[in-house]
């Protein structure tokens, strides 16, 4: 069993999500491995045998049970000023890259699929971690993590859209939509993260994205204050942990959103039914296509499998969503959050 | 009436006069306006599109046309002065100088175009990319105004005629060249009180207070949409373009057909729209695919450019991925702007995301954060100098301040509670004498002996509050009366000067302490305001961006125990320094967005 987290950004929650996953699966005694093939973070961890991995795979780890090894983040790239990046291949430095040097693509991917391989022969699921968007054109013939992993390993993916800065809708629908022809229908599920209020609000909204993109919404996980580790460079210092026992407390943090993700109802049945899909076939019946007609606003397209016009409406009349005393991203729209009041 | 003949016939035996740069007033409108008729020569001409009749003292309508820019456009009144030499008028009362408007409206005026910038998430970079828009037009000489149908925000300030306005499109407004920003461009303003109910002010007035759910269903389809039309009507009529703001993301599909700030605004103004992206967090080509293909197709249409913003690394490498975004979308890129590291105060983002530090500087300042913090821009200026600011919400993040300032709160009462429970209040006591503090509007009320809230009015429930006690006064919430003016004062204390500031609060304030400001105006004898206690380092102000001008810093920062070179304030006052971020972000936009492509995507031609 093997998926492949995405996000729509970075910071949209991947490492969370991956962490939230393991320890779920692991739980369940499905035996979960984190993997990142390529990580670009300066927050490094030093496994046992002495090698060093991105942060956020030692937690993932951890969530799984498991001590952190090598394999789990086979690259990691280090920004070490002045444009150089540090490449560590396999816990070891690897070489260095200068600004507007090109990486040795294929090779680091080589070195990703390797460990990867040595995973999946050892574990029973393994729980795959992207980097950044895939949805980078500029960069996407380059990519490793995201759709690098996804082609030569063939392995179904989620995307994760942070809600908190608004436009997740559309950020999943494009990221859905930019992601290459032969890919796409290896996206399979949605996970709306950090929304603040009451999801049945956007219950239209996610109808529609499901039935445009042939994508199912896995969850919408509440906006929860706990301290995760900074992995990405630019995301914000509010996730460092403290303390002496930065692993027990870490533990009890994603105990504490695996519970909450359970009652609020996310649907790990699904991620594990998307995890056991044995390959991609050419006729994939969940994948929409890309035509889409449009007609007065109405967004109509065709499913592959059964040749019937799907409509889409907009707000159904009555049945209007109304976000309200959501998130940040809302509260340019005056939809009010739950802090409090503001002058 | 022939008081304004009088003046005409002043100006017409002067002659064109252009740009009065000796007058203590100018501009009084924009920068670069014409000055030769002060007084209006057609006056009152009746003209819908330039004035409308009000209510006047006696009940008779009087005609008004204090926003009409039309005689201060320099084509305008050159034209009319040359017709007036040409006709050989002398007298304000020759019937044929009537007859000169309608041949200078039909060669001069235009109802003007509008632009609107929506963007694909929060944080996108809407505000600025306005406030650069407005600036290349300026520059290119048209009369540009900024427009922001509905915003939420925690910032406002007061327009010359006293209406409330978020800060923001004043900020805008000055980089059209605009010298009085009015509620026009921000007629609907949100300001939450609770959490779900928030006072909708409108025009600059409070109009009512609405629950969230009313507010969509009632407001918007009723008057919101209403309010929107007419505003956008005045500004086309006034202005050669209108640059509009959108609000959070466009495409918001669960909210879409109640949003009146985004995409039904742009329809309502017809306007072209620009969809700016946020380059940082990375998927910003799939933001701005999904935005556009979101968008209802009737909609979709007027997205007619695509910025992506921003980038902090070489934008050339965004360029590489535009062909198959135009290819995409449908639709062209302007430019990729890199992230431009200017000193321009922000809407709100920056306190709603948990920013806790601020700054480089080597003298720290712990402000602290209120849940109902409001107007905390007036700090913004103390960048200027070598300070950075700690947001305080512990007692342990005031280890080591230099100074603290209790800025504005939506409300006193709640925010002062919290502040106690939290611990900050005890601390500040503990404090009281070694560092400054000062305290602005309603952390200037939490200083005094007691917040009398006896009739409920502020915190709910009817009760006096006991305060720091840092002041012998008494802050009194006797009726819902809100206080809204701008200030012109003197610093009583050090070396003196001049004070600019602004008063927007609820309650009154009985001072028993040595004032620190005092206000003059046109129409009042002068008064005192706010209170010091030098030998304690205690300071208090109603005046919102008392710091606004250099006086002020510098005689805080002087109590502050730090190096004499980091307390030594640049010459230049905040208002400058505001004037030369514009440039230099108008500047780098010019220098990598299409210009040519903009202004013919918006309806004109260069």
């Amino acid at each position: 069993m093997r998926v492949l987290v995405l996000g729509t950004s970075s910071s949209a929650g991947k490492t969370t999500v991956c962490a939230m996953l393991c320890r779920y699966f692991a739980r369940k005694g499905l035996d979960p491995v984190p993997f990142k093939a390529s990580n670009l973070s300066l927050n490094s961890y030093a496994t046992k045998d002495g090698g060093e991995i991105g942060m956020g795979q030692a937690f993932q780890a951890w969530s799984a049970g498991l001590e952190p090894e090598t394999d789990m983040n086979p690259v990691l790239l280090k920004p070490s000023g002045n444009g150089v990046l540090q490449a560590v291949v396999d816990g070891k430095p690897f070489r260095d890259y200068r600004r507007g040097e090109a990486m040795d693509r294929e090779e680091l991917l080589g070195q990703a699929l390797k460990a990867y391989g040595r995973l999946s022969a050892k574990h029973g699921m393994v729980v795959c971690e992207g980097s950044g968007s895939p949805a980078e054109i500029n960069i996407m013939d380059r990519d490793i993590a995201n759709t690098g992993l996804m082609g030569a390993a063939d392995v179904p993916a989620i995307l994760v859209g942070d809600i908190e800065r608004g436009g997740v809708f559309a950020a999943i629908y494009g990221t859905w939509r930019i992601i290459p022809d032969h890919l796409r229908p290896r996206l399979k599920g949605f996970v709306i993260n950090r929304f603040r209020g009451d999801a049945a609000l956007l219950d239209d909204a996610i109808s529609r994205i499901e039935s445009m993109t042939g994508m199912k919404c896995l969850g919408v996980l509440p906006y929860v204050y706990l301290r995760f580790p900074e992995e990405d460079s630019c995301s914000k210092s509010q996730g460092k942990l403290e303390g002496e026992n930065v692993r027990e407390a870490f533990l009890r943090n994603i105990d504490e959103l695996t519970d909450i993700a359970v009652s609020s109802g996310f649907d790990f049945d699904a991620v594990e039914r998307i995890a056991r899909e044995r390959s991609s076939s050419r006729r994939d019946p969940h994948g929409a296509d890309l035509r889409i007609l449009r007609d007065d606003g109405v967004h109509r397209h065709r499913l592959p499998s059964d040749q019937e016009d799907v409509g889409v409406r907009q707000d159904p009349a009555g049945g209007c969503s109304l976000g309200y005393g959501l998130s940040r991203g809302y509260l340019e729209h005056g939809l009010f959050d739950g802090h409090g009041c503001h002058a | 009436m022939d008081c304004i003949k009088k003046k005409v016939n002043e100006e017409i035996e002067r002659g064109w006069i252009g740009s009065n740069l000796e007058c203590e007033y100018h501009p009084c409108h924009f920068t670069g306006q014409d000055c030769t008729f002060c007084y209006c020569p057609f006056y009152p001409c009746g003209d819908e599109d330039l004035g409308s009749n009000t209510p006047g003292k006696r009940g008779k309508p009087v005609w008004n046309c204090s926003d009409c820019l039309f005689i201060h456009r320099r084509e305008v009144a050159s034209f009319v002065m040359s017709e007036i030499r040409r006709l050989g008028i002398e007298d304000a009362s020759d019937e044929r100088l009537k007859g000169i408007l309608p041949e200078a409206k039909s060669r001069f005026w235009r109802e003007g175009k509008a632009v609107m910038v929506v963007g694909a998430t929060s944080d996108a970079g809407k505000s600025i990319t306005v406030a650069a828009i407005c600036r290349a037009l300026h520059r290119r000489g048209y009369l540009v105004a900024p427009f922001k149908s509905q915003n939420m925000s925690l910032n406002s300030k007061v327009t010359r005629t006293g209406a409330e306005i978020a800060m923001i499109q004043t900020l805008q407004a000055q980089a059209a060249g605009l010298t009085t920003p009015d509620a026009h461009m921000n007629p609907i303003l949100l300001k939450p009180k609770g959490d779900d109910i928030s006072q909708v002010v409108v025009c600059g007035k409070p109009f009512a207070d609405y629950r969230v759910k009313e507010y969509y269903e009632e407001f918007v389809p009723g008057p919101g949409i209403q309010i929107v039309k007419e505003h956008v009507d005045f500004m086309k009529k006034r202005y050669d373009y209108v640059v509009m703001e959108g609000a959070g993301s466009p495409a918001e599909i669960n909210i879409y057909d109640k949003d009146i700030a985004n995409m039904k605004a742009a329809e309502i103004a017809d306007a072209t729209v620009i969809l700016v992206v946020n380059v940082e967090w990375g998927g910003s080509y799939a933001y701005a695919l999904g935005t556009v293909e979101l968008i209802p197709e009737k909609d979709r249409k007027r997205i007619k450019g695509i910025i992506l913003n921003n980038v902090r690394g070489d934008p050339r490498k965004m360029l590489d991925g535009a062909d198959r975004l135009e290819e995409l979308t449908g639709v062209p890129l302007l430019g990729v702007m890199p992230h431009v590291d200017v000193m321009l105060p922000s809407e709100d983002s920056e306190a709603l995301r948990g920013t806790s530090r601020r700054g480089e500087g080597s003298i720290r300042i712990g402000v602290v954060k209120f849940p109902r913090i409001a107007n905390f821009t007036d700090i913004d200026p103390l960048f200027m100098d070598d300070v950075s600011i700690v947001y305080v919400q512990e007692p342990g993040d005031l280890d080591g301040v230099s100074a603290v300032i209790l800025p504005g709160t939506k409300n006193t009462v709640l925010d002062y509670r919290w502040m106690c429970e939290k611990g900050i209040a005890d601390r500040l006591k503990e404090m009281r004498g070694k560092v400054p503090i000062l305290g602005i509007c309603g952390g200037y009320q939490m200083m005094g002996v007691a917040m009398d809230d006896s009739l409920g009015i502020e915190g709910g429930e009817k009760e006096v509050v006991e305060g720091l006690g840092f002041f012998g006064n008494r802050s009194v919430f006797a009726e819902y009366k809100k206080t809204v003016a701008n200030r012109e004062a003197v610093l009583l204390k050090g070396e003196g000067g001049k004070v600019t500031g602004y008063e927007l609060h609820m309650g009154q304030t009985e001072v028993v302490e040595e004032p620190l400001f005092r206000v003059d105006s046109m129409f009042y004898p002068s008064w005192n305001e706010g209170s010091v206690r030098e030998e304690e380092k205690l300071f208090g102000t109603y005046l919102h961006g008392c710091f606004d001008l250099q006086a002020f810093r510098r005689y805080f920062l002087s109590f502050v125990d730090a190096p004499v070179e980091a307390k030594e304030a640049p010459a230049k006052s905040y208002e400058d320094l505001l004037e030369d971020s514009l440039d230099a972000l108008a500047d780098a936009f010019e220098s990598n967005i299409d210009m040519d492509r903009l202004i013919g995507i918006m309806g004109g031609s260069e």
